[in-house]
């Protein structure tokens, strides 16, 4: 009799042992997803920035200066290694380009011009795009966080290899996404 | 921090009231089927019973036809939906705004990317199918594009990603069942109640057999023809929660309720009824394109809260 007792007990341990597993184990992945699709979003933004300092670079030649700031500040982003390294090197980006999108506001051809219209909307696409990516980053790491330290979890999570993820923080000058006008 | 609380308590609330609503749904189903097995039983043995096996039997049968007939909505229904309504795949490359605006908000979901249709048509409406993860599609209308601006229709857009975030649509296609079998089942309950009545006035002449039974019929009569409307007001109730759960995940994916404030009152200010549409699939767009609301609309017969109401709540989520 008691044989069979422990034996359910043991087996009732043995599934709650796999729903946490399983439950942190999905967690993280999403976590991990989150964290590739803003990689992928800030190669996106280095990508399309030369594009638009070159369609704009005649149009305002008086500008060369917040030009190539806003070119160094894209290849110090490019170089930039690691969440410690980018976070900075972005949020430098960042303000370069809103720059540039406030100087833009000074030439109306510009504003009228089919090829530069598109390469705003794909910019300002891409921000927001960071922007929700590391939203939806933070969001599935506090999840995760909150799963692996409440009550039974907690007790399981460290012998089975599940450390604590970090938040993206960012400076806080890159809060704000630019606001372009486009209407 | 505090605005991101309130949303999570606000969806809980939500499918808290959904769940119930179904329930009361499945139970109301339920409760028709034992009816019409009653009926069936008196009729055979000459007396009605209170407790009848052949009701219980009709009660789970209503359960099974109830999710068998869902099952083949969730199938093949949303491919009809898009047909009937004549929505048209697009490209990136033929609004880019709008394809850029979906990509951003499946980001900021966490849903796969969904298909992105236009409907040709200067209304301004929007609306969202899909009845499995990964298979959505998004539609707005060709007035919606042209006259909001980019945050405005982000609000929208995350609106409908909403309801694919929450499976709203597949919620709707079962209640939407269940209504439909309600309202069948009732109608035959009526027909067999005329039939049984005079059959059961020829054989009263005859011996008399069946006197218990009156108030019973009454009883049933009056079921039948009351479960119909209130199946509808449930189903109407839960599509308003749906709404209501949708605006303020909306606002949790673009953490920006401006957008779907000003988009809204966009809506109500230029909500036209347009064709394609039917109070069949009225309940998956973001605004009613059947009927134009107004104040005096009853409320128990709306499918969509009131703009008014509902700018009034995402006011309150921002703040």
């Amino acid at each position: 009799m008691s044989f069979w007792i422990f034996l359910g007990i043991l087996a009732a341990i043995g599934l709650w042992l796999v729903s946490v597993y399983n439950g942190l184990v999905g967690g993280r992945n999403q976590a991990q997803t989150a964290w590739s699709q803003i990689d992928v979003q800030l190669k996106r933004r280095h990508d399309l920035i030369p594009n638009l300092v070159q369609v704009v670079k005649d149009a305002m030649g008086y500008e060369q200066e917040t030009l190539t700031k806003v070119i160094q500040a894209r290849n110090a982003a490019v170089a930039a290694s690691g969440p410690a390294q980018s976070g900075p090197a972005e949020a430098a980006l960042t303000q370069a380009t809103r720059g540039l999108f406030a100087l833009m506001e000074n030439y109306p051809q510009l504003k009228a011009n089919e090829n530069v219209m598109q390469l705003q909307e794909e910019l300002t696409a891409t921000e927001n795009k960071i922007a929700f990516a590391r939203q939806f980053y933070n969001d599935s790491v506090n999840s995760y966080n909150t799963r692996r330290q409440s009550f039974p979890a907690v007790l399981a999570a460290p012998s089975l290899g599940f450390g604590p993820m970090d938040l993206f923080t960012m400076p806080e000058t890159e809060r704000e996404v630019p606001k372009v006008a486009l209407r | 921090m505090s605005a991101t609380t309130d949303f999570v308590a606000a969806q809980k609330r939500n499918r808290r009231n959904t769940t119930l609503l179904l329930v009361l749904l499945t139970a109301l189903a339920a409760a028709v089927g034992y009816g019409v097995g009653l009926l069936v039983e008196g009729e055979s043995s000459g007396a009605l019973p209170l407790f009848s096996p052949v009701g219980v039997a009709a009660a789970a049968l209503m359960a099974v036809a109830s999710i068998g007939w869902s099952a083949i909505s969730l199938a093949v229904g949303d491919r009809m939906v898009l047909a009937m309504a004549g929505a048209k795949e697009i490209e990136k490359a033929d609004a880019p705004q709008l394809y850029n605006v979906v990509e951003e908000i499946a980001i900021a979901s966490g849903v796969p990317m969904p298909k992105v249709m236009v409907l040709e048509t200067d209304a301004l409406n929007a609306f969202a199918t899909g009845n499995r993860v990964g298979h959505g599609t998004i539609a707005v209308t060709r007035g919606l594009l042209d006259t909001l601006d980019r945050n405005e229709l982000q609000g929208v857009v995350a609106h409908e990603m909403a309801h694919l975030a929450n499976l709203d649509t597949r919620y709707m296609v079962v209640v939407g069942v269940t209504v439909g079998l309600i309202a069948l089942v009732c109608d035959m309950l009526l027909r067999t109640l005329n039939w049984g009545g005079s059959a059961r006035n020829r054989s009263r002449s005859g011996d008399g057999k069946s006197s218990g039974g009156g108030i019973l019929i009454v009883i049933l009569i009056v079921v039948a023809i009351f479960a119909p409307l209130a199946a509808k007001a449930v189903q109407f109730a839960v599509s308003r929660q749906r709404e209501y759960l949708a605006d303020a995940t909306s606002v949790q994916f673009t953490r920006n309720p401006e957008g779907l404030i000003s988009a809204l009152g966009k809506l109500a200010a230029k909500a036209a009824p347009f064709p394609g549409v039917s109070h069949a699939t009225q309940h998956l767009f973001i605004v009613n394109p059947v009927q134009h609301f107004t104040k005096d609309t009853p409320a128990l017969l709306a499918t969509h809260p009131d703009i008014e109401d509902r700018i009034a709540r995402l006011r309150n989520l921002g703040g």
